[in-house]
């Protein structure tokens, strides 16, 4: 039915099968947008946030879908600018990946801020001292950087390809990706890392508050940081999901191996910064500011020191172990129990270094203030995960995404 | 401290005599009148509820009947932020400048047309003194005919919270102009909370004035960006060096205690050398 | 045209071009933002010129004076009156809030008379003539005095009118809603054998011993009360409370005495003891002014030692001696009596010992002491025409004795016949804020005609036949007299601010107006064409300095008297008032709390004082009972947990508030919440009301309701 769009000797699904699935996940996606107009209606009484959790899932949503998208920037950088050539190979699915997280933040921010519109006073009106200012132009730059290294896929669909026009545009702008892919990666750079100033600068906060370099907290370097680090296990944790579902093998493993061998380093050099932070932040910053660690944790099943031990521990120092280590990177269920790891262990943090920041009291008559999010958070935090794989599925059915993929056909 | 301000540099700044308040509640009905307050139907979530002044309840965490209470009213702090330059933890943290540090008042402001509703500021804020529309405010039918014009109504989806009475400022430099004054009088600005304690426990003016009754009662330490030098005196959170222009005084020392957090032993040292205000 | 692909993307990049550099774009984009900033459905508040107008608070007995600021007449904020001698400009928040009064949703906006259970709307002239005919049935049935009325004060031209009216139609059924006012005056009678209130000395006494008074809660003058209390440290005076439970008061005292609830008289004749022990009361007076003394002394020595009253009240010896000594060194001591807010009765023996500790002090009518302040009525009456029938009816008997509300309502529900056929019910919601509300409820269905005068839909209106709505005080002229416990005499002249928003009359007028349609006598005792004439014919000398000053004043003089002190009374060593139910069925003891932001007199809270109410007093729409943590571990229950509490009157669901300053076994519930009527979301039906679960225990003494709590238990919903 839609053969003619499939790229050459690629096989799909039938289309009613496509058809089917996608309309399944389209559903999701509905039930995401009505929860959308309602916030944008009726307004944020929708949601379970209140004004001790003005930051909550949204953000770390935000947060999570940036950092895990990070690999679209890390895998650019590594290709384009440090010329490591193999990984030509995964960057398209980098690039789409990137592309939708960075869409879905954008979309994010779109339904979390009480105003929607006036969203654009933060460039008209801006204020150069906020890391928000800075994530808002960084971001916005970024995703126009994605858009503009998603067009040459697009354009290499079959029947877009046949025009000559078309043609030698993507041409032309493969040539140009370069400079793109070094400006995404610097741009990103900085809006990574203020992501992770945003909670580093607040000084009235301190369970979020580093000291730094200059304007920028120690956040905003380990955000960058574990954004290239961790990044990565996701653009091969959907390289796995697709193969699983596809049944095929679309990514040779000498590239993942690379890649993985790469965000294993990228990780152990990062959690070992983190450890230093958090010893420094539990001797000295916190301690200035009157607090002990323990006064940031409590009993309750939501905060407790199991957290910490989870992000660092279980979800940093195993993957890193796994990833570096050959033997163990090259066994495919290893592999992928450390990919997952990194994977929750990114997000774990985003999720501390927003939710757990609002939640514990300052004032020393305080109380912790605990959240669960309404069913309209979850539903929009959903929206762009359906958003996403309806995406992505396109793109994979009409799309080069994967140049490997005939070449490992016919090695079976 | 120094302000580079030409003209007239006031900082306004509060303090609440704690071994008066009474915790009775009328310096908050009083702000939520002064400032068109909305108000909904169910208010017992203290975390939806907007009370620019909020008196919170401590004790002393003694059990019966060694227990004692204290009552700490919270309006905005108006914090001078790390070295008292204005970079407040919200104003310095909002996108869009929405809310402002007023170098000429001390005054932190907010723009509630200007606001988009990021709520970062919120985040920044460790008193709670800042609060997010989440709902339309809505008056029972006729009663939008007791709103003050000098105060407009909030829309939903911006935050609002305590203003030192901006607009009671503003009237009073108006009439100061208007009648060529250069000075205003103590008496001339005067917030409604304050006006409406019937305990007094409220006073209010300008800290870089030595006549005004707040500088008296708490001597600010200029060379501490305001740093109570009454012993009796002391700010919410002293050691984040948010510089707060609400000062708290009480002769109990675990009141003043509870003002700040402080590990183990270390009240006991800080009291010995200085008067218990932490380091800074 | 032939669209072909190039000329189709050329379309596209033109259209996507266009619409980006568009101005169209970038104004729609400016536009949407500035809609969101002049948004319709939100007010824009009008502006206009500012005035102000003053006049009084009346929500309390308070009476406090406030200026309502107003833009182009506008009324948009009550502020404290800083002239008027008894608030000096503060004001509590309810007075604060009073234009959330004015506009209150439950306001009702004309006259209605029910037809078969549902309520109809009436013109004036329809509703006062159904009322005058039905007080016109009552006289001609020959039973004058079956007419019955409730009114919230005592004093005052409208109560007046009131009075005038049952007094005109022959009865003497004019009840007030009692409270500490009328024990405090009895007391007065009973000590001094003198018609008198008792006047305190606050600004200059440097010692009150409060038998958990609510200080700072609302008892007496809250507002003076504050000044008082405020200016403690420049004065050296010391504050010391009694009360099971560390209140507002207990808070901003200089010393919190926990003793057991119920056992204050105990712990007054205790510290009587102690001070006649160590021979520290004044001999002088007590010598030369007094009656009976030696048989008090007696009653001291036999029942009152040291050890049984520390047993009693759960004190240490030590410091019940500390406490008699501090009090009788002293310069200027006072001990003052009344719970809470002074809104019920109270102990006539707990009163009567504790105005003797000020005997004892030797402290009455000085400087910083107590002043018996003489009962006089400064408005000029005219003289009242009253016919044969009214004479008759006159002569007879209350409904009850003591002239008790709670007696008449029990009375009203014990006997088969009507006591009471019509009752007209002002500025008072005895279904609501009398102890065992539900039976007084079940009283006032069972009176064949019932008027009430309220602004509001309160628990009471919703039960009358006809309401004859009165203008709230912020719409009406009025003479406000008296601050409770004040040595000042102030009269205020609540005046005007705002034309009346709805079909509803000052209930002056209203009166009035009845009293026309009435024949004969009762018409001509009413000579005046509307209140306003009336109240300026009456206030006589005082008008011409109401209406300039909006209050007169006469500046308390330290009356010259030393009025003799009749000890009999405590001699007779009467019982204490104990609590309802048995211990074992019922092992805790509940009381109320009045909590300073919530109304628990006629008037219901505000929508702001209600929102300024605590998490742990209401949560959504449940009340909650405190507890000591000893109590919640005994019983295995925790914060938040929901439970029923029951008492011999009854039970209600509520949370658990588990609070270190509440003495163990005592359970307490705040009040002045669960408010039936529907009208007002942001107040009514939210909590439970606590005059429910308590009963009313009758003072044999005063033949008051002097219940001060009642046994319950706890246990889990
Ligand atoms: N921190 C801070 N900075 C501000 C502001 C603020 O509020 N806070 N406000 C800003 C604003 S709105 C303004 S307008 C500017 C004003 O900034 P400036 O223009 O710097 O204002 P001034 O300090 O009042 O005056 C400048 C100098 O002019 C001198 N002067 C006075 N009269 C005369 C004269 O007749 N002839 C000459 N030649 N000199 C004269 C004065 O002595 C003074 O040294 O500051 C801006 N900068
Ligand atoms: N004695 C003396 N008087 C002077 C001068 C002098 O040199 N000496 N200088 C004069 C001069 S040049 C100037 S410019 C003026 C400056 O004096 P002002 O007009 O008072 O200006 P600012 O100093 O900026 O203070 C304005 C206040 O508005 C708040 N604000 C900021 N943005 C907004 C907003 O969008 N909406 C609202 N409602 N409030 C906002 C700020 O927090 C700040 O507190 O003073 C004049 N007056
Ligand atoms: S009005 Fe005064 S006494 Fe009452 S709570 Fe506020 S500060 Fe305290
Ligand atoms: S108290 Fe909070 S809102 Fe007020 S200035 Fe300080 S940080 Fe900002
Ligand atoms: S919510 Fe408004 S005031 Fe606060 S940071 Fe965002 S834009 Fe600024
Ligand atoms: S200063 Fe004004 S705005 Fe601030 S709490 Fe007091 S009354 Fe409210
Ligand atoms: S104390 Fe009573 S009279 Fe005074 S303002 Fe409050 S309610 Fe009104
Ligand atoms: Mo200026």
């Amino acid at each position: 039915m839609d053969s003619a769009l499939i790229p050459k000797g690629a096989k799909r699904c039938p289309f009613p099968v496509f058809a089917a699935g996608l309309s399944i996940v389209g559903v999701v996606l509905l039930w995401g947008v009505f929860a959308m107009g309602l916030c944008w209606l009726k307004g944020l009484n929708q949601t379970n946030m209140n004004d001790n959790y003005g930051f909550a899932l949204w953000i770390w949503a935000d947060l999570a879908v940036i950092a895990v998208g990070g690999g679209a920037f890390f895998t650019g950088l590594l290709k384009y600018v440090f010329g490591i050539d193999e990984l030509k190979n995964i960057i398209n699915l980098a690039v789409v990946v990137g592309f939708i997280c960075y869409s879905s933040a954008l979309l994010i921010l779109a339904i979390d801020i009480g105003q929607p519109l006036r969203g654009w006073f933060i460039f008209w009106h801006a204020n150069v001292h906020s890391m928000l200012t800075e994530v808002a132009f960084c971001l916005s730059l970024y995703f126009s950087v994605l858009t503009i290294e998603f067009i040459p896929l697009i354009l290499e669909n079959r029947q877009i390809d046949k025009v000559p026009f078309f043609h030698n545009l993507s041409h032309n702008m493969h040539g140009a990706m370069a400079v793109f892919a070094a400006t995404g990666a610097f741009l990103s750079c900085f809006h990574q890392g203020s992501l992770g100033g945003v909670a580093g600068v607040l000084y009235g906060r301190p369970f979020a508050y580093r000291e730094g370099l200059l304007v920028w907290p120690w956040t905003f370097f380990l955000f960058t940081w574990s954004a290239a680090a961790y990044g990565p296990c996701f653009t091969l944790m959907i390289t796995k999901i697709f193969e699983g579902i596809t049944g095929k093998k679309l990514v040779k493993d000498n590239v993942v191996h690379l890649l993985a061998k790469i965000s294993g380093w990228m990780i152990t050099t990062y959690i070992i910064a983190k450890i230093i932070d958090t010893i420094y932040w539990m001797g000295v910053t916190a301690p200035s500011m009157g607090f002990s660690v323990m006064d940031f944790y409590t009993s309750n099943a939501f905060y407790g020191i199991w957290i910490l031990i989870l992000e660092v521990i279980v979800c940093g120092i195993v993957p890193a172990v796994l990833l570096i280590t050959k033997r163990y990177r090259e066994n495919p269920k290893l592999l992928l129990l450390a990919i997952v790891l990194g994977v929750i262990g990114v997000c774990l943090n985003r999720w501390v270094m927003v939710l757990q920041v609002m939640a514990i009291p300052v004032m020393s008559f305080d109380q912790w203030a605990l959240y669960l999010p309404s069913w309209q958070e979850v539903a929009t935090t959903i929206l762009p995960v359906a958003y996403g794989i309806i995406l992505i599925s396109l793109a994979y059915r009409y799309l080069p995404m994967f140049p490997q993929e005939q070449e490992l056909y016919s090695e079976k | 401290m120094t302000q580079q301000n030409h003209g007239n540099v006031h900082k306004f700044g509060m303090v609440i005599d704690l071994d008066k308040c009474t915790g009775c509640g009328s310096c908050m009905v009083a702000c939520m009148s002064e400032n068109n307050v909305p108000f909904k139907e169910d208010e017992t979530n203290k975390l939806d509820s907007i009370t620019w002044m909020r008196v919170y309840k401590i004790t002393n965490g003694k059990s019966f009947p060694d227990t004692e209470v204290c009552y700490i009213p919270r309006p905005c702090m108006h914090c001078g932020g790390k070295g008292d330059h204005g970079h407040s933890p919200c104003v310095s943290v909002c996108p869009a400048v929405a809310t402002d540090y007023g170098h000429d008042t001390g005054i932190v402001s907010q723009i509630y047309t200007r606001c988009f509703g990021c709520r970062y500021c919120m985040a920044a804020c460790p008193y709670h003194a800042r609060y997010f529309n989440w709902w339309d405010p809505k008056w029972p039918e006729g009663m939008e005919e007791y709103l003050s014009p000098d105060v407009s109504p909030r829309m939903r989806g911006v935050v609002e919270k305590c203003s030192f009475c901006y607009h009671r400022y503003q009237a009073a430099r108006d009439k100061m102009y208007h009648e060529e004054r250069e000075i205003m009088e103590e008496d001339e600005y005067q917030t409604a909370c304050t006006q409406a304690c019937p305990a007094g426990a409220i006073i209010f003016g300008d800290l870089n004035n030595p006549e005004h009754e707040v500088h008296k009662l708490v001597k600010p330490d200029p060379h501490h960006c305001g740093r109570p030098k009454n012993p009796n005196a002391f700010r919410l959170l002293e050691r984040l060096q948010t510089n707060p222009k609400v000062y708290y005084i009480s002769s109990r020392e675990w009141v003043r205690k509870a003002g700040d957090n402080y590990l183990e032993g270390e009240w006991e040292k800080a009291k010995k050398n200085g008067h218990g205000k932490g380091h800074n | 045209m032939k669209i072909d692909r190039r000329s189709f993307l050329g379309l596209g990049l033109g259209v996507a071009a266009g619409v980006a550099v568009s101005p169209a774009t970038w104004k729609l984009m400016d536009d949407s933002s500035i809609w969101t900033q002049n948004w319709p459905w939100t007010p824009v508040p009008r502006d206009g010129e500012v005035s102000f107008d003053n006049t009084v608070c009346s929500l309390c007995s308070g009476h406090c004076g406030i200026s309502v600021r107003k833009i182009a007449g506008r009324p948009v904020k009550i502020e404290g009156r800083e002239d008027y001698p008894v608030n000096q400009g503060g004001v509590c928040l309810h007075g604060i809030s009073g234009l959330q009064y004015l506009y209150d949703p439950a306001r009702v906006k004309y006259p209605m008379v029910k037809k078969d259970g549902t309520w109809t709307k009436v013109g004036w002239e329809e509703a006062v003539s159904l009322v005058a005919s039905k007080l016109g049935d009552l006289r001609a049935a020959g039973t004058p005095d079956a007419l019955a009325c409730i009114s919230g004060k005592e004093q005052g031209t409208i109560p007046g009118l009131f009075k005038r009216l049952l007094m005109a139609s022959g009865s003497q059924n004019f009840f007030t809603m009692e409270s500490m006012e009328n024990t405090w005056d009895i007391t007065m009678s009973r000590l001094h054998g003198i018609n008198a209130s008792p006047g305190y000395d606050l600004q200059n006494c440097d010692y009150i011993l409060s038998f958990g008074c609510g200080f700072i809660e609302g008892w007496g003058s809250q507002v003076n009360n504050f000044l008082v209390n405020s200016s403690r440290k420049e004065r050296n005076a010391c504050f010391v409370q009694i009360e099971c439970r560390l209140s507002n008061t207990a808070a901003s005292s200089d010393m919190w005495v926990p003793a057991q609830p119920g056992t204050e008289a105990d712990l007054a004749l205790g510290i009587c003891g102690v001070m006649v022990a160590e021979k520290l009361y004044d001999a002088d007076y007590v010598k030369n002014f007094s009656r009976g003394f030696d048989e008090f002394v007696k009653i001291l020595k036999e029942s009152y030692t040291l050890e049984k009253v520390a047993s009693t009240t759960g004190l240490e010896k030590s410091k019940i001696q500390a406490i008699a000594r501090s009090f009788a060194k002293a310069k200027a001591p006072i001990a003052i009596s009344g719970r809470g807010k002074g809104l019920s009765a109270g102990s006539s023996k707990e009163f009567a010992a504790i105005h003797a500790l000020n005997c004892l002090a030797g402290n009455i009518n000085k400087k910083g002491g107590v002043w018996t302040l003489p009962k006089t009525d400064d408005m000029q009456w005219p003289a009242l025409e009253m016919d044969g029938l009214a004479t008759k009816g006159y002569a007879l008997k209350p409904v009850d004795d003591s002239k008790s509300v709670a007696g008449m309502f029990a009375k009203v529900n014990a006997s088969k016949e009507p006591v009471v056929s019509a009752l007209m019910v002002y500025e008072a919601n005895p279904c609501f804020s009398l102890h065992d509300a539900k039976a007084v409820q079940e009283a006032v269905k069972k009176i064949p005609f019932v008027v009430s005068f309220s602004s509001y839909m309160d628990d009471t209106a919703k039960l009358a036949d006809v309401i004859l709505p009165s203008h709230m005080y912020l719409e009406r002229s009025e003479d406000i007299c008296g601050s409770p416990g004040m040595v000042q005499k102030v009269v205020g002249l609540s005046q005007p601010i705002v034309e009346p928003l709805f079909d509803t009359k000052n209930p002056g007028d209203a009166v009035i107006m009845i009293a026309k349609a009435m024949d004969g006598t009762i018409a001509e005792s009413f000579p005046w064409d509307s209140y306003e004439a009336c109240l300026e014919s009456v206030a006589g000398d005082l008008w011409s300095t109401l209406t300039q000053e909006g209050f007169s004043v006469q500046e308390g003089d330290v009356p010259t008297d030393k009025p003799p002190v009749d000890f009999s009374f405590l001699a007779q060593n009467s019982q204490s008032i104990t609590a309802e139910g048995d211990k074992k069925s019922f092992p805790l003891i509940l009381v109320p709390i009045d909590n300073v932001r919530l109304a628990a007199g006629a008037v219901a809270s505000s929508p702001f004082a209600v929102k300024t109410v605590a998490d742990n007093v209401l949560k959504t729409n449940s009340s909650f009972v405190e507890i000591n943590p000893e109590t919640a571990d005994d019983m295995d229950l925790s914060h938040g947990d929901d439970v029923i509490i029951t008492t011999p009157r009854g039970s209600a669901e509520v949370k658990v508030n588990v609070n270190e300053g509440i003495m163990p076994g005592v359970a307490a519930m705040a009040a002045g919440l669960g408010r039936s009527a529907q009208e007002n979301i942001y107040v009514d039906g939210k909590g439970v009301n606590v005059n429910e679960l308590i009963g009313q225990v009758m003072d044999a003494a005063s033949g008051l309701d002097a219940a001060w709590g009642i046994r319950a238990k706890i246990s889990k919903a």
